[in-house]
């Protein structure tokens, strides 16, 4: 029996809800049965007792049988709610257990999936399904068997003991219950239609919420709010009206039951009420009576509760891997075989691709490559270069025609077959949430992840990986992110230490070419690129109450700003800083472009509108201390070299200047452990490691200093032999929700540098050098031609013709088919289509 | 009164009022309404290049417009015989029109050959000012038609007729 965390090899889509019930979790189920018989048992024994307690101990007078019989009671009581509790837990467990499976398995299945059904699929839809819609199957799932025999058995049970109280008055008062189980499905069938509405909706409304989310760009672009706000209210009104019915329905089967089962001791009250008068019924009879058949309430109401899962749960199932049910067009891993070597000969022959609509996107394709043959792929936009390349590394399913590699249909390998020798770097390569690290190892793990020890294989060497982020040009870019990290002291010990002695080396080699774009920490000036507090103090917090964010409400701060006839003038500047920033930047959206160069952030902009407005009529004394405190924290955090729309009045610069040697004094006194003042001898810990290697702050983020920059850190670093260092906490640096901390361009290098990683045996490039400014371009090129010719074979869709020249061969292609093949020359030279797309139509 | 630049004391905004100002004196600015250039102002950064800098080089699209405060600057290009030296732009020229609008590589080189100051305006910052202002388009557009109609008049007005090359050239108006 399969019963490990993952279930049988059926693809989740053709399971049906019941297979979870007991090939999944038979064990489980088993054991629930044990507790179920007990518990049914713990309850029946009550009633027993109860009718002792009246008829034995009571009407006898006997102490000692009423205290035996309330022991049994309360014995068998506790029992009963102890077990139930049991048999919460155990069905928790299973449903959990169940939903986790099924949200795996579906997962599993659904990235599967050909390309083209994402196309019409909504990632909002694969969410809804995976987190919403298997709730209620896998609810089902644990109560399938607990809910029905605990309740039934109960039932029966309280059943039974009715007919043996009294044959004539049980079946009377039961004679509801046949009526309630016909009345009931009819209703059911109405709330199972407007469930699979709503599921359909459901998934249709997730659709549209993550459309419109992810194209918020789009909307904001064009103002487009009521647009959106009305196609949303549509969806939500129609959802609206779905629920409302499913709901009404599912009211309507509660309240029906409720009637129902309540008439039951209408009619032992009326008919045993005329027994016990006319004496052919004894009081404690009526009394066992009345209480279980009032028992019998709480197991009718759970199966009907139950069925009512039952009926929801099928429906969200069935409609959920209804939708799903498509195959994979490959299989994933090779059957009984090791994943092949390629070599990478491409024969293509007659290929044709068309779309679901009957579109010929492709027709007729014929070509041939050598292992190691670079062929470049032009044409018009449209043409059908990328479709080409997405047939030849097996992302379509192509219609007709042959792929082959090294004499393999494309369409027989499996996907590992693939990942082995395929490096694929598409037009807008996805970077994910995490490390450069971890993306740039990305393709080059899920080629050699083992299945069975989930984990990968091999990795690429350190070394190798700093080799291809020089190859692809990132490497830079890696290093500034190093170098801006703020390292923690436990962590680096050795390397703060050098980083320390590299400080001197690097004023002594640089320090005066570099002078215009740094502004070196000097105790007797004011620093024009740090911000007011940093001018202040000049020095790390050791302790979180002196840390800039807390200083506004550091009580010994405040009170030296006052001293030192500092706090007037900064609340002056706070507000003159808010007027400005409201005035510039108050009613456009947040864009973190625009708001760069702001000392307010976007999310405080609406308090700093609203203190604006009440400094229109208020002087600055009268503003409350929350207001203040405000103006003074954005006062704190004001840097001119950066904060253009304001000045730092001169008198103020002085002022600030003065107050720094007379905060050290005090503090140095008063509190000799609060901070670590700048010293060209210490690491400053609440520093990157770029400023420490200055001790000081670079003036510009212009494109031309920071190359200078570079070159300089470099060349210091590799004397220093701490590069690879810096690099490799570089490489920690955390890329942002699809890599949005990055540039387009160093996006584009990194999907690069993580196909090349893998050192495929074949290579496709679909425009991957797009978003690349014309050095990396050149570099990626030669790379390709002196690294790559005669090892990898390339396919390359290049949109920029002056990198063509040195490929093996080119095709041009046009609507869809191959117009002509050859290398660069002989195309030229032949004044064909090559010639009109490198010269133009005039010449 | 609570007119913030008018009021306050001494030099308190005084780099970002100059670079308004320098920003209204530029055709290709002066429409857009005192709201958006004041944005465009707080955004532009001042640069200083040394002599033999590079501003911009052909082929890369770095996506800068510049306006020279002070200094000068030659603009070259490169071809089969070699680095060729087209003019000097100097104290008051704006390049980057067309820069801002969208990506395009260059196809000169401007290295400063005096120490140069300049006003430095990235293309993501317009842009990102220009979708806040739906109206913009249409003072942007004008501006560019106007210094493209400008050229092509001034060319015609200063070729000599005859030159056979010119005669292909001439009309950059008709694009």
């Amino acid at each position: 029996m399969p019963s490990k965390e993952r279930p049988a090899e059926k693809p989740i889509v053709k399971r049906s809800l019941y297979s979870w019930v007991f090939g999944f979790n038979t064990k489980l189920q088993i054991l629930l049965l044990v507790v179920i018989l007990f518990t049914v048992f713990a309850r029946v024994v009550p009633l027993e007792m109860q009718k002792r307690i009246v008829n034995s101990a009571i009407k006898l007078r006997k102490i000692d049988l009423l205290l035996l019989y309330c022991g049994f009671f309360l014995a068998a009581v506790t029992a009963a709610g102890i077990l139930k509790y049991v048999i919460n837990i155990i069905e928790t467990y299973i449903a959990q257990r169940t939903i986790t499976a099924m949200r795996k398995s579906l997962y599993e299945h659904i990235i599967t999936l050909p390309l083209s059904f994402f196309r019409n699929t909504q990632p909002g839809t694969v969410v809804n399904a995976l987190s919403v819609e298997l709730n209620i199957p896998g609810n089902f799932v644990g109560m399938a068997i607990a809910a029905p025999v605990t309740n039934i058995l109960t039932l029966l049970a309280f059943a039974g003991y009715l007919i043996w109280l009294n044959l004539w008055l049980a079946l009377l008062s039961l004679s509801m219950y046949p009526l309630i189980v016909f009345l009931v499905p009819m209703l059911q069938k109405r709330v199972n239609r407007a469930n699979k509405e709503r599921v359909d909706m459901a998934r249709e409304f997730s659709g549209r919420v993550a459309e419109s989310i992810s194209g918020i760009h789009e909307v904001q672009a064009n103002g487009a709010y009521p647009i959106e706000n009305n196609k949303f209210g549509i969806i939500v009104d129609k959802l609206r009206q779905i629920r409302l019915v499913w709901s009404l329905y599912r009211f309507g089967i509660k309240t029906l039951n409720n009637y129902m089962t309540s008439l039951g001791p209408f009619i032992v009250f009326i008919l045993g009420g005329y027994l016990s008068i006319k004496g052919r019924l004894e009081l404690g009879a009526l009394v066992a009576f009345l209480s279980a058949q009032e028992k019998l309430y709480n197991p009718w109401k759970e199966l009907i509760e139950f069925y009512q899962v039952y009926q929801d749960g099928m429906v969200n199932y069935n409609r959920t891997m209804e939708f799903f049910n498509k195959e994979p067009d490959h299989q994933l891993e090779p059957v009984g075989r090791k994943p092949f070597e390629l070599e990478g000969n491409i024969e293509v022959s007659n290929l044709r691709f068309l779309t679901d609509s009957g579109l010929e996107l492709l027709g007729g394709i014929n070509l041939s490559l050598k292992a190691g043959e670079h062929l470049a792929v032009v044409g018009f936009s449209g043409s059908g270069k990328s479709t080409l390349a997405q047939c030849i590394g097996q992302l379509y399913a192509y219609s007709s025609g042959n792929i082959l590699i090294d004499d393999h249909e494309v369409a027989q390998l499996t996907k590992r077959d693939m990942a082995r020798n395929l490096g694929f770097v598409s037009q807008s390569p996805l970077i994910f949430t995490g490390s450069i690290e971890e993306n740039l190892l990305y393709s080059a793990a899920a080629a050699n992840w083992n299945i069975e020890s989930q984990k990968a294989e091999r990795l690429p060497t350190l070394d190798d990986i700093i080799a291809v982020l020089q190859q692809t040009g990132i490497f830079v870019d890696v290093l500034r992110f190093g170098l801006n990290t703020v390292l923690s002291a436990k962590e680096y010990t050795a390397l703060i230490k050098t980083l320390v002695q590299v400080r001197a080396n690097f004023q002594l080699e640089f320090g005066k070419a570099l002078a215009d774009y740094v502004e070196f920490y000097d105790e007797t000036k004011y620093l024009y690129h740090s911000n007011i507090a940093d001018n202040l103090i000049l020095g790390a917090a050791r302790r979180v109450d002196f840390e800039q964010h807390m200083l506004c409400e550091n009580e010994y701060f405040l009170n030296f700003l006052k001293e030192a006839d500092l706090n007037r003038p900064l609340l002056g500047l706070g507000a003159h800083l808010s007027r400005q920033t409201v005035d510039i930047l108050g009613d456009i959206a947040p864009d973190p472009v625009l708001f760069a160069q702001s000392p307010i952030a976007p999310e405080e902009l609406d308090t700093f509108k609203d203190i604006v407005k009440r400094l229109n009529t208020l002087k600055l004394h009268q503003l409350d201390e929350n207001d203040q405190t405000h103006l003074l924290d954005l006062a704190l955090r004001f840097v001119p070299g950066k904060h253009k729309m304001a000045g730092l009045p001169v008198m103020l610069s002085g002022l600030i200047l003065e107050s720094r040697a007379m905060f050290r004094e005090r503090i140095s006194i008063d509190d000799p452990d609060a901070f670590a003042f700048y010293d060209i001898n210490q690491y400053i810990h609440s520093q990157s490691i770029l400023n420490n290697i200055f001790f000081g702050t670079t003036t510009t983020a212009n494109p031309l200093a920071q190359e200078k920059i570079n070159q300089s850190i470099i060349q210091l670093l590799i004397e220093e032999d701490i590069l690879e260092a810096i690099v490799k906490i570089g490489m920690q640096f955390q890329v942002g929700s699809k890599g949005d901390k990055l540039s387009g361009g160093q996006r584009q290098k990194l999907a690069i540098a993580r196909a090349f990683l893998k050192q495929p045996k074949l290579l496709i490039m679909d425009e991957a050098t797009s978003a690349l400014d014309n050095k990396s371009q050149t570099r990626i090129q030669n790379l390709l031609t002196h690294r790559y010719k005669g090892k990898s074979t390339l396919v390359a869709v290049v949109h920029r013709l002056d990198t063509i020249k040195t490929f093996d061969k080119i095709a041009v292609m046009k609507a869809g088919k191959i117009g002509e093949m050859g290398t660069y020359d002989d195309l030229i030279a032949q004044k064909g289509m090559l010639y009109e797309l490198v010269y133009g139509k005039r010449a | 009164m609570n007119s913030s630049t008018e009021n306050a004391p001494e030099c308190t905004s005084c780099e970002l009022t100059d670079d308004l100002n320098l920003l209204r004196g530029i055709d290709f600015f002066a429409r857009i309404p005192l709201d958006g250039l004041k944005i465009l102002a707080y955004l532009c950064t001042r640069e200083t290049y040394k002599p033999g800098d590079i501003l911009f080089s052909q082929g890369d699209d770095d996506g800068q417009a510049f306006y020279l405060i002070t200094g000068k600057a030659k603009l070259s290009y490169k071809n089969e015989n070699g680095q060729q030296v087209v003019r000097d732009v100097e104290k008051g020229d704006f390049l980057g029109r067309l820069v801002l609008l969208g990506s395009m590589p260059r196809l000169f080189t401007l290295t400063a050959e005096t120490e140069t100051t300049c006003l430095v305006l990235e293309r993501a910052k317009f842009l990102r000012t220009f979708e806040q202002f739906p109206g913009l388009t249409d003072k942007v557009f004008q501006a560019i038609i106007e210094s493209i109609v400008g050229w092509d008049r001034r060319f015609l007005s200063s070729f000599k007729e005859g030159c056979n090359t010119c005669c292909d050239m001439v009309g950059i108006s008709l694009i």
